[in-house]
């Protein structure tokens, strides 16, 4: 029990964080509220990086420590900060502003517990906790775009978690388990083993805004404040992607999952990006990228159990993603939300318009920064397990991309109207850290992989 | 000992952040700080150059661990191939900042792209490592991207768009390449010289990644008929990005050709050498009659590049085909020095259209005439830089397309027929030189300058190397041949 604990002390760290976030809430200091917030939020993460290299489970097995679930930590914990960050230039001096930083820790405890799944049961709570947390900071606004997006969400929400419950008796009936580690027992029963995973695709599928499962994603994204539209895309997405590889990992390979994560694959790359072309506000277009690019994080999950660079590339994808995505939303919320904000904001803001362009192009996956790092190592896990046309689909998602990508860029260097971008330190802040992240995370990509050869 | 080649590989780079960090720099420290950056980097290659490569295998190889776990890790080094283009790239970035000191509209961003673009050309060539060459093939597209995009002519942002898919689509085979190589390794590794060494891919497979590679590169030289986005870029290009377009970036198609799909998979592409082959041909053809209907200068000179490429892909298949290595180092060496003196002729007469053009504002043949009694200078760098491109003896091109048709004939005697491509070149250039500079004098044309400074400091080097390349070829050739008699396939 006390070695239990000990292997949990981030998670209740984060859990910590929160509770004391809410009590300065409720003495209505906000300051004390994000200072709380940030610094537990690095205690946890400096205290995760002592676990790394661990490979062991906690309760009977049902919350793994391993390499997912502790880059989980590394990587969605300093995520939050940056997304309190930029909540903090949202919601500053409003009614229950310390509220937002405490539900965004909450959240994150839900992220983590999804990454570090070793039982079914941990799947639903992670789901239901995140979703419970997201919806309120949604709706936070109090406006009617908020509120509504807030209530599609919910749904669609409720309605997957009930379809993925079902789905997990059927797993439950056929193992007589929860755990996950006892899904290999099923292989006597392949129909109950495809019903069940269909199901958990469609619960997780949702939160990592999958397509089909992505109808809430653009308008949630749109209609709530922008720094939630940052978080929803980073942090809960990762915990849900990383939850589907704790799941594939014990799945009977015979049983087919692999072709449906190839389809799943290259339907939500292709139709993301397609659908990004046609967008003309920017919280939209970077929804429907961020979406394509969940489709990506497939291809390392796909390889899972198969090839030695699967988690490698899932996690380095992840450190990136986060990264560049975190920064790409971090420059929208300085500029504007529509195409047109974008004009000329490369002649008039000279180092915000480099910033957005390296972020855009690790988006598509140029070398050397991170995207195309993570993107590369993906495209090699796949080819490992000889789903080569899976990869080449990614590579001509990636060209389309490019595309998507240089509808910001190319007005952001025409001779626009100045500009008025806001800089404030909060942003500013997100801006070094993200674009730091985005350029030497290939220089520096031994260290997630490293500890896995 | 100094690691020169990372030294010269990246202090462009440095050059790039140093302007960019700069407070509010004043234009004239800009161009300043960026002649000295691209002459220190030229030392830096000239210094390359005298130490030399060995026969067999790389030289001056330099390796530091990066990814240790997937074998991936800093590796640079040259040979016989490579330094002359190293050495062929640093000429013409110090001659492109030289031309472009006169530029005041953004000036920092511009040399800033110049400079990034001058690292990623000299460390395509000099990359050991799989990753590592795609990095810097990649990046070079980017900086050429935002130079079209950005400083281009009247139509530059679809030009520069189509540049951007074009070669992005193009590339990403090679990718797929790069990572068949990597897993077909029997211990995994992107060390290009253990791909050399021990061709890992057999079969199917290496014809496949073949395939991917020849998409890729058939793009970047470009071979008809996947040369479409070519005139567009090049005629919507500023000058500088049009000479370093045809006369660095073009190489990396050629020399991927050589580096990776003849020497990684060489059975492969013996196989498959014909088709190769007449994908040149074909190329070599179109591209010189294409030239010949062109009434755009700029355009004539950019379909050259077609013709002229084409001849090194003609080389490179014969060196795939031949069982006898005599002829195989004959029309390498041919196709190596090809692309060196297709980097000096065509940077030069890019050169010189730019010139025209600022002074004009058109590059219509039939607008101008008379030029050579109007700008006498310009007209006679013009006519040397024309002959040169159409394989006068004597002239850089001469020696090296020789070579190539002399191996030709003893591997593929059929294939010969490319040669027509210098008759119909020859009558190109002279139809151009008649339009253009022979006539009367036109009176709108009358108060045009002569050379400047700045220009004669740009293109002359370029007119002294071509000569002196085609008088006496063995000072680069010597290097070359040393490679190529040495290259086990």
């Amino acid at each position: 029990m006390a070695r239990d604990l000990a292997l949990l002390i981030p998670e209740i760290a984060v859990l910590l964080t929160a509770v004391g976030a809410l009590i300065a809430e409720m003495l209505r200091r906000p300051q004390i509220a994000l200072l709380v917030a940030v610094s537990g939020l690095i205690v946890a993460t400096g205290l995760t990086v002592s676990l790394i290299g661990e490979d062991t489970t906690v309760f009977g097995g049902s919350f793994r420590v391993d390499d997912l679930s502790v880059w989980a930590k590394l990587i969605l914990l300093p995520a939050t900060i940056l997304a309190i960050f930029l909540a903090r230039v949202d919601v500053r001096g409003t009614v229950r502003e310390g509220t937002v930083y405490s539900l965004l820790c909450f959240a994150t405890i839900g992220a983590l517990v999804l990454a570090g799944a070793g039982d079914t049961m941990f799947l639903v709570l992670g789901t239901l906790l995140t979703g419970l947390a997201t919806f309120a900071l949604v709706a936070y606004p109090d406006t009617d775009p908020a509120t509504e997006a807030a209530m599609k969400f919910f749904v669609f929400a409720s309605v997957t978690g009930a379809i993925m419950i079902f789905g997990l008796s059927y797993w439950f009936g056929a193992a007589g388990s929860t755990l996950l580690a006892d899904l290999p027992g099923m292989d006597t029963m392949p129909m109950a083993v495809l019903l069940g995973f269909v199901a958990v695709v469609v619960g997780l599928g949702y939160k990592a805004s999958l397509v089909p499962f992505h109808f809430w994603a653009p308008d949630a994204y749109e209609g709530g404040p922008l720094s939630i539209a940052a978080y929803l895309s980073v942090v809960p997405k990762i915990g849900a992607l990383f939850a589907l590889a704790q799941v594939v990992r014990d799945l009977p390979p015979e049983s087919g999952w692999t072709a449906i994560i190839a389809g799943l694959a290259v339907l939500t790359m292709t139709y993301g990006y397609l659908a990004a072309l046609a967008q003309t506000n920017v919280i939209r277009l970077l929804a429907y990228s961020s979406i394509a690019q969940s489709g990506y994080f497939l291809l390392g999950i796909l390889a899972v159990g198969a090839s030695e660079l699967a988690l490698p590339s899932i996690i380095l994808f992840a450190a990136a993603y986060a990264a560049m995505n975190l920064g790409a939303f971090a420059v929208a919320a300085s500029t504007g939300r529509t195409l047109n904000d974008f004009d000329g904001l490369g002649r008039a803001q000279p180092l915000i318009g480099l910033a957005m362009v390296i972020f855009l192009l690790s988006l598509v996956g140029i070398p050397p920064l991170a995207g195309f790092v993570g993107k590369f190592l993906l495209f090699a896990a796949v080819i490992d397990v000889q789903y080569t046309w899976v990869a080449v689909v990614a590579i001509i998602n990636s060209v389309l991309s490019l595309a998507v990508y240089l509808r910001l860029v190319v007005p952001m260097y025409r001779q626009g109207n100045v500009v008025v971008a806001r800089t404030d330190i909060w942003l500013k802040a997100v801006l070094i850290i993200a674009l730091t992240v985005t350029l030497l995370l290939g220089v520096f990509a031994q260290v997630f992989v490293g500890p896995f050869a | 000992m100094l690691p020169l080649v990372s030294l010269t590989l990246f202090l462009p780079l440095v050059g790039a952040v140093l302007i960019l960090c700069l407070p509010k720099p004043a234009t004239r420290t800009v161009h300043v700080i960026a002649i000295i950056t691209a002459a220190l980097t030229l030392i830096g290659a000239l210094s390359m150059w005298f130490q030399g490569a060995s026969g067999a295998g790389f030289s001056q190889v330099e390796e530091l661990q990066w990814i240790p776990a997937i074998g991936a890790a800093y590796r640079v080094g040259v040979d016989g191939i490579s330094l002359p283009l190293v050495l062929l790239s640093a000429v013409l970035f110090l001659v492109a900042v030289i031309y472009t000191s006169s530029l005041r509209e953004r000036p920092r961003a511009y040399i800033a792209l110049v400079l990034l673009l001058e690292t990623a050309s000299i460390g395509t060539f000099t990359a050991l490592d799989g990753i590592l060459f795609y990095v810097f093939f990649e990046v070079s597209l980017v900086s050429m991207y935002f130079m079209i995009a950005g400083w281009g002519h009247e139509d530059r942002q679809r030009a520069a768009l189509m540049f951007f898919i074009y070669t992005l689509l193009g590339s990403l085979p090679l990718l797929l390449a790069i990572l068949g190589l990597y897993l077909g390794s029997p211990e995994p590794t992107f060390d290009m010289r253990a791909w050399i060494e021990n061709p890992p891919l057999e079969g199917a497979a290496a014809m496949w990644a073949l395939i991917a590679m020849l998409i890729t590169f058939a793009v970047k030289i470009p071979a008809v008929p996947l040369h479409t986005w070519l005139p567009a870029a090049h005629v919507q290009a500023p000058t500088v990005g049009s000479v370093i377009l045809a006369g660095v970036m073009l190489k990396f198609g050629t020399y991927g050709l050589v580096r990776f799909a003849l020497q990684m998979t060489p059975d492969a592409f013996r196989e498959a050498g014909v088709v190769v082959l007449v994908l040149g041909v074909v190329s070599a053809l179109y591209g010189a009659f294409a030239a010949l209907a062109q009434s755009d200068l700029k355009r004539l000179v950019a379909y050259t590049s077609v013709n002229h490429m084409g001849y090194v892909i003609v080389g490179v298949a014969v060196a795939a085909i031949t069982l006898d290595p005599s002829v195989r180092t004959v029309a390498l060496d041919g196709a190596v020095l090809q692309m060196f003196s297709h980097g000096l002729v065509t940077g030069a007469l890019f050169l010189l259209v730019g010139m025209i053009q600022d002074r004009a504002h058109t590059r219509e043949m039939g607008e101008l005439g008379g030029l050579l009694k109007t700008v006498p200078m310009l007209g006679w760098t013009f006519v040397l830089a024309a002959f040169a491109s159409l394989g006068l003896p004597g002239l850089a091109h001469f020696p090296a397309e020789f070579q190539i048709f002399l191996a030709t004939l003893s591997a593929s005697p059929a294939a010969v027929v490319v040669i027509l491509g210098i008759a119909i070149i020859a009558g190109t250039f002279l139809k151009a030189l008649r339009e253009t500079f022979l006539g009367e004098p036109r009176q709108r044309w009358q108060s045009m300058p002569d050379l400047s400074a700045r220009e004669w400091l740009a293109v002359g080097p370029l007119l002294v190397l071509t000569v002196g390349t085609g008088v006496a070829p063995s000072w680069v050739l010597g290097i070359i041949h040393r490679t190529t008699s040495a290259l086990a396939l």
